[in-house]
């Protein structure tokens, strides 16, 4: 669940390049992240107004759900690719984490390519989505918000993604290259005690040795 | 049987829900087309949004996905927005026959066919909705001003046309009318007949506003053109010579959900509301407005709103 | 080629790709894609067939996701984040053992309570595991409880996450096999409080038995009082849940809101800092977005399979099986079981029941079935929720059995002086717990369905 994002090497076997891309590569996610945070906040807000508002003033948000749903697509896909950076999305580990070594870096690698391969169809197939709206006309039921800007935040989100994925495609690649380099910027297999010890530091935060970037 | 040496065609309709009275015309439309071309022409029916939501099914069609298509225009008022016309408050159309004589001359209009072809879609039939009337729970409406601040469950022109009389419409999905009507998150919904059966709305509510009647949904059958034009001529003749049988037998079908939609009201000890004429015509000026905007809407956006109203207008005259 | 052979064929290319370690939602994306490409090129040509794919795999993130239903999620997500770095968590003990210690084992019972509210708003049983693991077990131990024990119930009690409300894979659940969020939220309810009482009776049997767990005495009724207003938020938030969908006072999205509303208010009156809010809006964002991409990538699949017809056809299958229906039954919640050794619960329901869930219907007699007419006894309606109900507890299950009960190794994870072993041996006797609780479960469906079918 972490990167190993290590300053440890000396500077002549470092990728440093790499390394300074993934940083601002992994500001922008962040950031990416932080908008869905905020975004399922305001929801949180809304709802409670809404609530409020039915029940002591008669006076309920209208188009309450129509908002919703559009603002949904913020929190569904901004932080797709923070989440991917991090290793948030699951996976089964069974046969991986038995490997070890070129095998297993030949293994992510190619995952990680055929995944790559999908969102860039699904990238140019969401876009085809946004343009109908966009040229053509849609709008929600209730009070006809327009839903190009949601049907946008898909082929922008999967685009952030598919960086990432080609970031990892080579983080992958040098590894298979030399097994014996140190893994930069690409989620690590653990094994369930490691897994167990990651759950233990995300539940205590501070009180325990900073496990990675989160 | 004709002879014919086309292959044979296979057509995916797309659907959404299951099986129900709203649906029977495409069943019997399949039916028909079948039997027309011994086979040979299959219309596969798709329910449950296997193939594509129901608010994607304009979308769906217009890239060739499948060839037909159930859509709703309420669902995406600014896909189809010649369409909307006929969701208008306050029209005035008696039953479904009107319903049907008005939709089917709707989609010869140019402006609709263009609007439609956008997506590559043309309208094949209509699935004719009755009154969006309200059912509600607690002290009946004896009037039209016990609607001033009314908690309602009422979507776009029918929302519009009850805010003009001060009720609040507030949103609530169907399925979780039934509660929302239950707990007094609103008062009232408003649905045709099966809707409140289906959602057992009928379960909860005191009341139902017998002759209300502030409007309907516009819900056509579509088909691609490509596909309808790619057919051979005797298949392109069996589709549309089964319209008509197959609207016959959606009016019949629908005769029998107001079969069991009165005695479930009985049964149910729901008050039917009947509101006075004056009340009515009273009613029905505040849809004024609501049709002028909505003709100054649309002619911004290029369309001849003013015709199609008008349009609209005569045919329900006659 | 047929749809359906081409569909068989994708489904074990997926099967495949998910053993091998490729993210689940990427791998049900990239068969389902693939899948509708051959699909439509066989009946249009390549050329054609491609792009018709792509746009229509294309429409399906926004659609499926962009959907009211599924707002609830991240409302549920963030409050188990917000109680989680709030910490509420010591109250929460401290008021189980001043009121339950002088039972036999009563600390280990006051440890059950705690965990099982703690981990019901959380909805995270692993997390809950770990906090527990360093609040509770110290305590046990200088009360002279044996470390198998006390490792035993933090790791048991945490599992029951998911049943108690409110509960995100309940409502995943409901909204896939398009079932009330309301209903199955309400029907968790009773066979988790259940759950908690087999544990608690285990606790006190044992105790009684073994004498290794002696009871902790001498606490005032004035002090057990003082104790009860650090519970309170827990309380509430289960509460507002329950009554809200009880009662339908609010709709799910609007009850989670208010749920982590108080929540939220609570733990800055607590002084919980920014950097903590912070930490918990980053964690719901990460986990709300995994559940999102999860559910759009196993629908851009199981759209390609609606094309394929293999959701019919595995109910068909399933149907004609010559097996007696509750052999059927157990043999699908024993997959389950072994699934959720290697898979994350959510993950498991998400891929599994789009074709296993129609088949289990069909199964009892279809969506409409009347009770006399079916197959278990019982309506289409309440056969779904029990259903429900019985596969989570299957997948919670899967958190204290080996080989990798994640609960059980988070458990010596904090405590290195407890090898995980001794923690799985502590667990058999709630492994056994759980086996008798889904045999009633499975003998007595009301437990389940009478609390959803007060609602009407
Ligand atoms: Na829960
Ligand atoms: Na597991």
């Amino acid at each position: 669940m972490m990167t190993i994002d290590s300053d440890a090497r000396s500077g002549s076997e470092r990728p440093v390049t790499y390394i300074r891309f993934d940083g601002w590569l992994s500001h922008v996610e962040n950031a990416f992240n932080l908008i869905a945070a905020f975004s399922i906040l305001t929801l949180m807000l809304l709802a409670v107004a809404q609530v409020i508002g039915r029940l002591l003033f008669n006076m309920p948000v209208p188009g309450f759900i129509d908002i919703t749903e559009q603002a949904m697509a913020i929190f569904a896909f901004a932080g797709v690719a923070y989440c991917q950076r991090v290793g948030g999305h699951i996976r089964m580990e069974i046969v991986l984490g038995r490997l070890s070594g070129r095998t297993l870096y030949v293994c992510e690698m190619v995952g990680v390519i055929l995944i790559a391969f999908t969102v860039a169809l699904l990238i140019w197939g969401s876009w085809y989505h946004f343009d109908r709206s966009w040229t053509i006309g849609d709008s929600t039921m209730d009070i006809r918000l327009p839903t190009w800007p949601s049907k946008l935040v898909i082929p922008v989100a999967l685009s952030l993604l598919l960086v990432r994925l080609i970031m990892q495609i080579y983080g992958y690649a040098r590894l298979v290259a030399d097994p014996s380099r140190e893994p930069v910027a690409v989620p690590m297999i653990e094994g369930v005690e490691e897994h167990a010890k990651h759950e233990i530091d995300e539940a205590f935060g501070d009180e325990t040795a900073e496990g990675g970037t989160r | 049987a004709t002879e014919t040496f086309a292959a044979d065609v296979t057509w995916n309709v797309s659907l959404w829900g299951k099986r129900r009275a709203f649906t029977e015309h495409v069943e019997k439309l399949a039916e028909e087309v079948s039997a027309k071309t011994d086979g040979k022409f299959e219309l596969k029916l798709q329910y449950g949004e296997a193939l594509s939501k129901s608010r994607e099914n304009l979308d769906g069609i217009s890239f060739g996905a499948f060839e037909m298509a159930q859509i709703c225009a309420s669902y995406h008022p600014d896909k189809n927005p010649s369409l909307t016309v006929l969701e208008l408050p306050f029209l005035g159309v008696k039953d479904l026959k009107e319903e049907i004589k008005v939709s089917m001359k709707l989609y010869e209009q140019p402006a609709v066919k263009e609007d439609l072809g956008r997506w590559n879609a043309m309208a094949l039939m209509p699935s004719p909705m009755p009154q969006y009337n309200f059912a509600g729970k607690g002290d009946v409406p004896d009037s039209i001003e016990a609607f001033n601040g009314m908690r309602v469950r009422a979507l776009g022109g029918i929302g519009q046309l009850m805010e003009a009389v001060g009720a609040v419409p507030t949103s609530v999905t169907a399925s979780e009318t039934y509660q929302a009507i239950d707990s007094g998150t609103v008062r009232a919904a408003s649905f045709a007949p099966h809707a409140h059966l289906s959602f057992k709305v009928v379960e909860v509510a005191d009341w139902w506003t017998k002759n209300l009647n502030p409007g309907t949904v516009q819900c056509p059958v579509i088909v691609n053109i490509d596909a309808y034009e790619a057919l051979p001529d005797d298949f392109k003749q069996a589709l549309d010579s089964s319209v008509d049988p197959a609207l016959a037998h959606y009016l019949e079908t629908y005769d029998k959900v107001y079969e069991k939609w009165w005695p479930e009201l009985e049964s149910q000890g729901v008050t039917q509301v009947e509101f006075s004429d004056e009340e009515l015509a009273a009613f029905a000026e505040k849809a004024g407005p609501i049709h002028a905007a909505w003709v100054e809407e649309q002619t911004a956006n290029g369309l001849p709103g003013q015709e199609l109203l008008d349009m609209v207008k005569t045919t329900i005259s006659e | 080629m047929t749809p359906l052979e081409v569909g068989l064929m994708m489904t074990g290319v997926m099967l495949v790709l998910v053993v091998l370690g490729v993210r689940v939602a990427f791998a049900a994306a990239f068969t389902g894609l693939v899948g509708l490409i051959i699909h439509f090129s066989m009946k249009m040509g390549f050329e054609r067939g491609f792009f018709v794919a792509l746009k229509m795999a294309g429409t399906i993130p926004h659609s499926k996701s962009v959907t009211y239903s599924l707002s609830v999620l991240p409302t549920f997500i963030l409050i188990g984040f917000l109680a989680f770095y709030a910490g509420f968590t010591k109250q929460l003990f401290e008021a189980a053992k001043r009121w339950l210690g002088w039972l036999p084992g009563g600390m280990a019972v006051g440890t059950v309570f705690s965990t099982a509210g703690f981990a019901a708003v959380s909805g995270a049983s692993v997390a809950t595991a770990a906090v527990f693991a360093r609040v509770a077990i110290p305590e046990m131990l200088e009360a002279g409880y044996s470390k198998r024990l006390s490792a035993a119930v933090v790791a048991a009690g945490g599992t029951l996450a998911s049943l108690i409300p409110p509960s995100a894979i309940l409502v995943i659940y409901a909204i896939l096999v398009e079932q009330s969020v309301g209903k199955l939220l309400i029907a968790g309810f009773l066979p988790g409080v259940f759950s908690a009482f087999i544990y608690v009776a285990i606790i006190i049997g044992i105790s009684a038995w073994r004498g290794d767990a002696p009871p902790v005495r001498g606490f005032t009724w004035k002090q057990r009082f003082e104790s009860v207003p650090g519970t309170l938020p827990i309380i509430a938030v289960v509460a507002i849940i329950f009554c809200a969908f009880f009662f339908g006072l609010a709709t799910p999205t609007e009850a989670g809101s208010l749920g982590a509303f108080v929540v939220l208010m609570v733990a800055f009156f607590r002084g919980m800092k920014m950097k903590q809010l912070g930490q918990a809006l980053h964690e719901t964002a990460k986990l709300t977005v995994m559940i999102f991409t999860l559910i759009w990538g196993v629908l851009v699949y199981v759209r390609f399979l609606g094309f394929a017809g293999l959701p019919d056809a595995f109910r068909d299958f399933i149907v004609t099986l010559h097996f007696s229906p509750w052999m059927i039954m157990v043999c699908i919640l024993l997959a389950y079981a072994v699934l959720g050794m290697f898979m994350d619960a959510i993950g498991m329901l998400i891929l599994t029941l789009p074709v296993v869930y129609p088949a289990v219907m069909a199964l009892n007699g279809g969506e409409g079935v009347s009770a006399v007419d079916s197959t278990f006894g019982m309506s289409g309606e309440a056969c779904a929720i029990w259903f429900g109900i019985l596969v989570v507890k299957m997948a919670e299950l899967c958190l204290i059995t080996p080989p990798i009960g994640l609960n059980c190794f988070v458990v010596s994870g904090v405590r290195p002086d407890i090898p995980v072993q001794e923690v799985f041996r502590g667990c058999v006797p709630f492994f056994i717990a759980d086996v008798l609780t889904i045999g009633g479960l499975l003998a007595f469906p009301s437990i389940i369905t009478i609390l959803p079918e007060l609602m009407g």
